[in-house]
C-alpha cells in the first residue's frame, strides 16, 4: 500500500480547487446544497480515501519494519552549490514519503481525526444560517489545511516539513478569519499568523543552521548517526534550539501561546481542528522528530540543555493555562486553556524523553533502552490521548454552543435586539444540559476524565508515564525538580478546571430559560462523538497492545509481545503496584490530585442537582448525586480567592497580552514614528532646504541682471582684472 | 628715440580714460567712442612692444587691429540706428530689456 502513500496528500489538495470551482458556479444550486452540503461531501470523500490508505499504510508499517524510512521520492530540482573558486557542490531538493513509528502516529491521529471532524462539520456549518452559500469555502480550507497537515507528517525531509508547515499557518489565518465582517475574527487570524510567524522565522533559521552542518535536510541524511558523529555538538544543539521556538510558536507554548484563545473565533470545526488533528500537534512532532540527534550516541551528554528547556517550556505552560482556565467563562475557551496545558504535558514528556536519550547509554543497556522507550512512548501516548479526547470535547462543546444558540433563536426568534447580548458560548448561559444532551454529555464527561487524567481512562495512562518520568529525571539532574513539580501540580489544576467546566455546564439547575430549551442535537454531530468516546474509553486496551512504549526505532517491538491480556495486566500491575516505592507513592500522590482533590474542589463550588423531573442516563446519575453531596456538604463561599488579585489577572491571561500589545505599541510603533519623523525631518527636510537654499541663492543673483549695458561691461572688467591677477599670481 | 616705457605708460593712462569713459558715459555714441580710445591704447601698446623688442610683428597687429576697429565702429554704428529706430533713444540708462 505504500506506493499510494503520495494519493493521502494529494487528494485533500485536489479535492480543495474543486470545491472552490464547484461552489463559485453552483453556489445556490438546491442539489449542491443540499445533497453535496456544499462541498462538505467532496471533502469527506477525499478524507475518507485518505484515511483508508493512511489505515492501510500503518497496518502494513505495523506487521513488518520492512518499509521503514524512505519509500517514495521525487526530485523538484538539481542544482549546486558554488563553495569558492571553480568547486561546486550539486544538491538536490525533492519531495518524498517517510514513514517510521512517529509518522505512524500522527498519520493516524491526523487522518483519523481529519475524517470524524470533517463529518461533525457537516451537522454543524450546513445548518447554521450565518454560513449559507459560503460554506464551500470553509470546506475548500478545511480540506487544503488536513492535506498540509497530512503532508507534513508524511515528508520526508525537514525542507518538506517546513512548505507543509507554512501551508498549515496559512490555513489557520483563513479559517481563523473564516467570519470575517467580525473585526475579533480578523484580528485573531492576524494574530495567530504573526505569532506563529514568530516561531516560523527561527525554524528557518534553525534549518540553514542545519543545512549547514548536514548539507542536506533528508531524514536519511541528517538521521544517519555517521553524519551526527561528524557534526559539533553546540552547533547542533543552536539549530535544534532555533527550530524548538518555531514549536513553540505552533503549539502555543509559552511565551508564543497568545494566538490560541482567540483561534476560538473561528468556527468549532476548526477549533477542533487546529487543537486536535492538527496545528498544534505540528511542533510536537516536530520535537518528536529530533530524537534521532538526542539518541546519537556521539551527541552523549551534549544537549541536556536543549532537553531540559523543551521540559522546563512545557512545565511552565502546563501550569499556567491551567491556572487561566480556572477562571474562563467561554466553554471553547476553557478548552483552549486545557489544550495548552495538556500540550504542556507533552513537551515536558518529550523533554524527559529526550534528556533520557541523550544521558543514558541505552544503544548498549537493556534495561535503559526500556526507560528510553517507555518516556518517549509516554509522550507520544500522550499527543495520541489528547488528540481523540481534545477533538471529541471541542465536537461536544460545539455541539452544545449549537443547540445553546439554536434555543435562543428559538425563544427570541423575533426579537433581534438581544442577538449580540447574548452569548451562546458562556457557561453562564448553561446548567443542566445532561437531561438534555445525552450524547454530547457522555462525549464531555468521557473527554474530561481523559484529560483529568482519571484511572483507566484515556489520559491516565501517558499522564502517569509522563510525571514518573519527569521525576525519574529529576532524581538524576536536580534541574528537572521545576518540571517535574510543574506538571504534578498540574494534574491537580487540571482535575479542577475539567470538572468546573462540565458541572457548570451539564450538572445543577439551568442558569436561564435558554438553557431549559436545549435539544438533543443531529446525527452529523453525533456520529464522530460516539466514536470517539469509544476510542477513549478502548485506551485501556491501547495500552495493553504496547502503545506506552510507542517504540523510537525498529529494533522495538511495538506491539506488546505477551499478548493482549497479559499486556493490560502488566499495565495495570504497572500503573498501579509499581515495586519501586518512589513512583508508587508517586502514582497516588498523582492520582490523589488529578482525580480526587481537583474535581473535588471543582464540584463543592459548582452544579449541583438537576431540575425536579429531569431523567438523566443512568452512568449520569452518580457524577451528579456525587457533585449533589460535595456540593451540599462541602460548599464554600470563593468570592474571596475569585475576587483576589490572583483571579483578576488569571482572568486577564496573566497580562501577558496585555505586555504583548504594550511592547508592541513602545517598541514597534515607537519606532515606526521616529522612522516616519527621520522621514520627513532629514530625507525630505534636506531635498526642501536645497531647493530653499537655492531658490535664496537665485534671488540674490537674480537681483545682478539689471538689464543696462555698463553694469555687464564692470563685471566684465572686474572679471577681466581676477583673472589677471590670477594669472600674474600664479606666475 | 623715445624710450618705449613712455608709449606704453601713455598707452596706459589713455585705456583707463577709455574705460572710465565707457562706465560713466551715458550717451552710447560716446561711449563707442570711448571703446575706439581703448583699442588705441592698445595698439600703442603693440607699438611699444615692437620697439621694444625690435620686431615687427607688433606693428603688423596694429594695422589689423585699426582695421578691425574700424568695421567694429560700422557695426556699433549700425546697432545704434536700429535701437534708436526701436527705442527711440540711445541713452544708455533707458535701455534695460535684459532686466529681470
Amino acid at each position: 500500500m505504500a506506493e499510494y502513500a503520495p494519493l493521502i496528500i494529494l487528494l485533500p489538495m485536489l479535492a480543495m480547487p474543486v470545491i472552490l470551482f464547484l461552489g463559485k458556479v453552483f453556489n445556490t444550486n438546491p442539489t449542491w446544497k443540499n445533497t453535496l452540503k456544499e462541498g462538505g461531501i467532496i471533502a469527506l470523500v477525499a478524507m475518507g480515501a485518505a484515511l483508508f490508505i493512511s489505515l492501510a499504510i500503518i497496518k502494513d508499517y505495523l506487521g513488518s519494519f520492512s518499509n521503514n524510512g524512505d519509500i517514495f521520492s521525487l526530485t523538484w530540482l538539481n542544482t549546486a552549490i558554488w563553495e569558492g573558486g571553480a568547486s561546486t557542490t550539486p544538491v538536490s531538493f525533492g519531495f518524498g514519503i517517510y514513514i517510521d513509528h512517529i509518522t505512524v502516529m500522527l498519520l493516524f491521529v491526523a487522518a483519523f481525526l481529519c475524517f470524524l471532524i470533517n463529518i461533525f462539520a457537516i451537522g454543524y456549518m450546513n445548518t447554521d444560517a450565518i454560513n449559507d452559500n459560503r460554506n464551500h469555502r470553509f470546506y475548500a480550507e478545511f480540506v487544503l489545511f488536513c492535506a498540509a497537515m497530512l503532508g507534513m507528517v508524511l515528508s520526508d525531509s525537514f525542507l518538506g516539513l517546513f512548505i507543509f508547515w507554512e501551508i498549515m499557518g496559512l490555513c489557520s489565518y483563513l479559517l481563523i478569519g473564516f467570519y470575517y465582517e467580525r473585526p475579533s475574527a480578523a484580528s485573531a487570524a492576524k494574530k495567530a499568523f504573526m505569532t506563529t510567524r514568530i516561531g516560523d522565522v527561527f525554524l528557518m533559521i534553525g534549518l540553514i543552521m542545519l543545512w549547514d552542518l548536514f548539507g542536506s535536510l533528508d531524514y536519511s541524511i541528517v538521521f544517519d548517526p555517521a553524519n551526527i558523529a561528524l557534526v559539533n555538538p553546540g552547533s547542533l544543539q543552536m539549530a535544534l534550539g532555533m527550530m524548538f521556538i518555531g514549536a513553540i510558536g505552533k503549539s502555543a507554548q509559552f511565551p508564543l501561546h497568545v494566538w490560541l484563545p482567540d483561534a476560538m473565533e473561528g468556527p468549532t470545526p476548526v477549533s477542533a481542528l487546529i487543537h486536535a488533528a492538527t496545528m498544534v500537534n505540528a511542533g510536537l512532532y516536530l520535537v518528536a522528530r529530533m530524537f534521532p540527534f538526542f539518541g546519537a550516541e556521539s551527541m552523549s551528554g551534549e544537549l541536556i540543555d536543549l532537553a531540559f528547556i523543551i521540559a522546563s517550556i512545557g512545565g511552565i505552560t502546563a501550569v499556567m493555562a491551567a491556572g487561566i482556565a480556572f477562571v474562563q467563562d467561554d466553554l471553547k475557551k476553557v478548552l483552549a486553556y486545557s489544550t495548552m496545558s495538556q500540550l504542556g504535558y507533552v513537551f515536558t514528556g518529550l523533554g524527559v524523553a529526550l534528556w533520557l536519550a541523550n544521558s543514558l547509554d541505552w544503544h548498549h543497556d537493556p534495561a535503559a533502552h526500556t526507560i528510553v522507550i517507555v518516556a518517549f512512548g509516554a509522550a507520544l501516548f500522550h499527543l495520541f490521548n489528547h488528540a481523540m479526547a481534545k477533538g471529541m470535547l471541542f465536537m461536544a462543546s460545539g455541539s452544545v454552543i449549537h443547540e445553546v444558540h439554536h434555543a435562543h433563536h428559538h425563544l427570541h426568534h423575533d426579537d433581534h435586539a438581544d442577538d449580540d447580548e447574548f452569548d451562546a458560548q458562556s457557561m453562564e448561559n448553561m446548567g443542566g444540559l445532561a437531561s438534555k444532551m445525552p450524547i454530547t454529555a457522555t462525549a464531555m464527561l468521557v473527554g474530561s476524565a481523559s484529560i483529568m487524567g482519571l484511572p483507566l481512562i484515556g489520559g491516565f495512562w501517558s499522564k502517569e508515564g509522563i510525571i514518573a518520568n519527569a521525576w525519574r529525571v529529576a532524581l538524576e539532574d536536580p534541574r528537572f525538580f521545576f518540571p517535574a513539580a510543574c506538571v504534578l501540580l498540574g494534574a491537580g489544576m487540571t482535575g479542577f478546571y475539567m470538572t468546573r467546566m462540565w458541572v457548570k455546564t451539564f450538572a445543577g439547575k439551568p442558569s436561564n430559560e435558554v438553557a431549559a430549551h436545549v435539544g438533543p442535537t443531529n446525527s452529523w454531530i453525533k456520529t464522530p462523538l460516539f466514536i470517539l468516546t469509544f476510542v477513549t474509553l478502548s485506551s485501556v486496551l491501547l495500552a495493553g497492545m504496547g502503545f506506552t512504549h510507542w517504540a523510537p526505532d525498529s529494533e522495538y517491538s511495538f506491539l506488546s509481545d505477551k499478548g493482549l491480556v497479559d499486556g493490560i495486566i502488566y499495565e495495570l500491575g504497572h500503573a498501579f503496584a509499581n515495586h519501586d516505592a518512589f513512583f508508587f507513592v508517586l502514582t497516588y500522590i498523582a492520582i490523589a490530585l488529578g482525580a480526587i482533590l481537583g474535581p473535588f474542589m471543582a464540584m463543592s463550588l459548582f452544579g449541583g442537582k438537576l431540575e425536579e423531573g429531569e431523567d438523566c442516563k443512568p452512568w449520569f446519575k452518580p457524577v451528579i448525586s456525587l457533585n449533589n453531596w460535595v456540593y451540599n456538604k462541602y460548599h464554600w463561599d470563593n468570592t474571596g480567592i475569585a475576587t483576589s488579585g490572583l483571579a483578576i489577572a488569571l482572568q486577564n491571561r496573566l497580562y501577558i497580552d496585555k505586555y504583548y500589545d504594550l511592547a508592541m505599541v513602545k517598541i514597534v510603533a515607537g519606532f515606526s514614528n521616529k522612522a516616519a519623523e527621520a522621514d520627513t525631518k532629514i530625507i525630505d527636510g534636506a531635498v526642501k532646504q536645497i531647493e530653499d537654499k537655492s531658490q535664496k541663492i537665485s534671488t540674490i543673483v537674480r537681483s545682478l541682471t539689471t538689464g543696462s549695458a555698463r553694469d555687464y561691461i564692470l563685471w566684465v572688467a572686474i572679471g577681466t582684472l581676477l583673472i589677471f591677477f590670477f594669472i600674474w599670481g600664479v606666475a | 628715440m623715445i624710450d618705449p616705457a613712455w608709449v606704453s605708460g601713455l598707452s596706459a593712462i589713455l585705456f583707463i580714460i577709455g574705460l572710465i569713459g565707457v562706465f560713466t558715459r551715458k550717451n552710447a555714441i560716446i561711449v563707442l567712442m570711448c571703446i575706439e580710445l581703448m583699442l588705441n591704447a592698445a595698439n600703442m601698446q603693440f607699438a611699444a612692444a615692437a620697439i621694444h623688442h625690435g620686431d615687427a610683428t607688433g606693428w603688423v597687429y596694429a594695422l589689423f587691429a585699426i582695421a578691425i576697429a574700424a568695421s567694429e565702429v560700422a557695426i556699433g554704428l549700425a546697432i545704434f540706428l536700429a535701437v534708436y529706430g526701436k527705442h527711440e533713444t540711445i541713452t544708455l540708462d533707458d535701455i534695460n530689456v535684459l532686466s529681470n
